[in-house]
Parts: C-alpha cells; sequence; structure tokens
C-alpha cells in the first residue's frame, strides 16, 4: 500500500462525517491526487451500499403467541384482580346482579316467602288468604300506604299516596284516594329502578379501594 | 410513542400479563432483525428474539423507566445473539455442506412457500448473499453494523446497548466496514 495507513481512518470519518472542516478539505485534496484512497472510498461507499440494500425481515406470524404461551404462567388470583381493575363496571354489575336476582326471586316469586306485607299506619285490615289488603268503609288512612305482594281495596278514604308492588288496586264506588296510585307490576322496570340505584353505588365502592399491590 | 410504552409497562408491572403482548408487537420485528442478521439462521432467531422478550417480561422491574425501552430491549437480544454465537461451534459453517441450512434462510424460507418470478428470485439469492457477508463478520463488528446501517440507531444508542463509549462503537464499525470492504470490492 502506497499511502499511509493514518489515511484510512481518515476515510472512515470522512464517511461519517466526523472531522473537521479543514480535515475535509484537506482529504478532499488529497482524494484528488491519490487514485488508491479514492477507490478505497468508493469500495466503502459501495459496501455501505450494498448491506443497506437488505430488506428488512419481519418476525413470523405466530410470534407474539410464541412469546406469550412462554411467559411464566400467572397465578389465578392475579388474573382476577387484573381483570377486576380493568372491568370495575362488569364485575359490579356481576355481583350486584347476584344479589339482586337472588333477592329478587325470593320477592317475586309468588307462594311461599312472599307474603302480604303493608307499610303506613292506619285501620286497615289483611285479607292473608286473599292476599288483600282492605281499608273498609268509613275509615280513614292519614298517610301513604305501601301493599307488596298484594292488592289493595279501598273503601274507605286514603289522604296519602297508595303505592302497590306485585299487586292491584281497586277502588271502590265509595272509596277515595286523595294522592297518587302507582302500580309497580312489571319485573323488569323494577329491576331497572333498582339497578339504578344500586349501580352507581356498587361502582362507587369498588373504584374507591383498589386492591392492595402485590409483590 | 415513549408515553405509549411506558403506560404499557406500567400495566405489565402491575400484573396485567396479557399487556405485555402489546410490547412484543411493538418490537419484535426488530428483534427478531436484530437476532437474525447477527445468527442468519430462521429457527434460532426466532429462539433468542422470543428468549429476548421473556428476558425482558421477567426482569421488568430492572428496566429503568427514565431510559428508553427499545435500547434495554435490543440490549438483551444483542447479549442472547451473541451468547448463541459462542456456544455454536466456531468453525459449524465452514464444515456445513453446502445446502446443508439452505432450508432455514429467511428468504429461502419465504420463497418455499410460493412459485416465485425469475427476478424474485434473483432478489433472494442477493438477500442470501449479503446476509452471508454479514455473518462472516466476527460478531463484535457484525452488532455494531447491524444496529448501525440496518436498525439506524445513533452511535449514543449503540454505545449503550453494546455497553460500549461512542469512541469504541466507531472503531467497531470501522472495522466492520473494513472487513466487509475486502471481501464485497470484487462483487
Ligand atoms: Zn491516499
Amino acid at each position: 500500500m502506497a499511502c499511509e495507513k493514518t489515511k484510512i481512518e481518515q476515510l472512515h470519518k470522512y464517511l461519517d462525517e466526523d472531522m473537521t472542516l479543514l480535515e475535509k478539505k484537506q482529504l478532499e485534496q488529497h482524494l484528488k491526487s491519490c487514485s488508491e484512497c479514492e477507490q478505497h472510498l468508493r469500495e466503502l461507499r459501495k459496501t455501505i451500499a450494498i448491506v443497506q440494500s437488505t430488506s428488512h425481515v419481519e418476525a413470523p406470524p405466530d410470534f407474539t403467541a410464541g412469546v406469550m404461551n412462554r411467559l411464566p404462567k400467572q397465578s389465578k388470583p392475579d388474573k382476577w384482580k387484573t381483570w377486576m381493575r380493568k372491568h370495575p363496571f362488569v364485575l359490579a354489575a356481576a355481583v350486584f346482579m347476584l344479589l339482586f336476582v337472588t333477592s329478587v326471586s325470593s320477592f317475586w316469586s309468588g307462594g311461599t316467602g312472599s307474603q302480604i306485607t303493608v307499610q303506613g299506619q292506619g285501620n286497615f285490615h289483611i285479607d292473608e288468604e286473599r292476599s288483600v289488603v282492605v281499608v273498609p268503609e268509613g275509615e280513614t288512612i292519614e298517610g301513604n300506604l305501601i301493599v307488596r305482594n298484594g292488592d289493595i281495596e279501598v273503601e274507605g278514604e286514603v289522604l296519602g299516596n297508595i303505592t302497590v308492588i306485585n299487586g292491584d288496586n281497586y277502588l271502590a264506588s265509595a272509596g277515595h284516594v286523595a294522592g297518587e296510585i302507582n302500580e309497580v307490576n312489571q319485573v323488569l322496570s323494577w329491576i331497572w329502578y333498582e339497578t339504578k340505584s344500586f349501580m352507581s353505588e356498587v361502582v362507587n365502592v369498588f373504584n374507591g379501594s383498589d386492591p392492595p399491590e402485590e409483590d | 410513542m415513549d408515553a405509549v410504552v411506558k403506560k404499557i409497562i406500567m400495566e405489565v408491572k402491575k400484573g396485567d400479563q396479557q399487556a405485555f403482548a402489546e410490547l412484543v408487537d411493538l418490537y419484535k420485528d426488530k428483534v427478531y432483525q436484530i437476532s437474525y442478521r447477527m445468527l442468519g439462521n430462521v429457527h434460532e432467531a426466532q429462539d433468542v428474539s422470543q428468549e429476548a422478550f421473556l428476558r425482558a417480561y421477567t426482569n421488568l422491574d430492572s428496566y429503568d423507566m427514565n431510559r428508553k425501552f427499545s435500547t434495554w430491549l435490543f440490549r438483551i437480544a444483542t447479549n442472547l445473539s451473541i451468547d448463541r454465537i459462542r456456544k455454536k461451534k466456531p468453525d459449524f459453517h465452514l464444515d456445513d455442506p453446502v445446502g446443508g441450512t439452505e432450508d432455514l434462510n429467511y428468504y429461502s424460507q419465504i420463497a418455499a412457500d410460493e412459485e416465485l418470478p425469475e427476478d424474485k428470485v434473483v432478489q433472494y439469492e442477493m438477500q442470501e448473499w449479503i446476509q452471508n457477508e454479514i455473518s462472516e463478520l466476527p460478531p463484535k463488528y457484525r452488532s455494531a453494523i447491524i444496529l448501525k446501517y440496518l436498525e439506524d440507531l445513533s452511535l449514543k444508542e449503540i454505545g449503550e446497548i453494546l455497553n460500549l463509549p461512542v469512541a469504541t462503537v466507531k472503531t467497531r464499525i470501522h472495522r466492520g466496514r473494513e472487513a466487509l470492504r475486502k471481501r464485497l470490492r470484487h462483487s
């Protein structure tokens, strides 16, 4: 090799644009007169071009699944906690439905366990055999009445509201109700009503108490 | 990008294993590329690059969130590739009969899946040839050349991945280029 070896290092720095303007000018001057260095630089440029002409390879299609299958198995509680963190509303709904379905089914199913109940004050009487609350003629109920799992027959007078859940309201021609009469008979509308009020509470409970971090 | 990656990492750290799949999807091609270029064999590349993700997962707590995740991940992949090369018999590829590893090549694997037109075949042969030349480089030059010219990384990043000062990275790139030049000059 006729030219000095240090020139090769200069050529690499030149390619990397890793030299001062002065060094660059000097080397370019040298290249004009030294065909050996000029040839060397051309070969280096060609080498880089060849290496860069390789197309990018891509990971095989099942790559990610392969990695995920090789990860250490997570314990059940971890999965559950993670899932819970990601789906607080679904979880809340699930827990709620479990509790709710239990209570509703016992509430709505006729026969055993769904006795007629009345909330309110006054001189009415309950006919348990027919599941009817009777406000007799001549009696006046001052406040509200809520009847569950039965009907109400008003022959007297009710000054407040009457709410009949899972039952019917019969107003005798002589009877009188001063307030509103509400019948809640549709299971779905009842569920909807209860869900709305319950759900906000349940969701709040779960958002408010983050599960502890595991180590 | 960085914010997305950090968010995913936080989720994985909290115990959401499935979130890790998103990280794998983001970086699989680059990690696979590093492994393939280092090893020149699709099966080994897949094995090593999947192992790299596995190591990243199990050592995620030691990852410094203030640094670039890709740098950390590529470092794992590069180290595993170099380990794999060391475990191979040093003269393995010299003694191997011609064609013995052909089916393990990335391009011949693609080519095997479909009938290719003549120009594609030539292109694949060209790609195989370049890969073979890269594989002939000593591993320490090979990694520097791959990270610089195939992953387009800065000298600083390459230095962090290889755990070397930038000056050393420069020297390795120079030597790698020089070695390749000697082989490719007459092509
Ligand atoms: Zn010269």
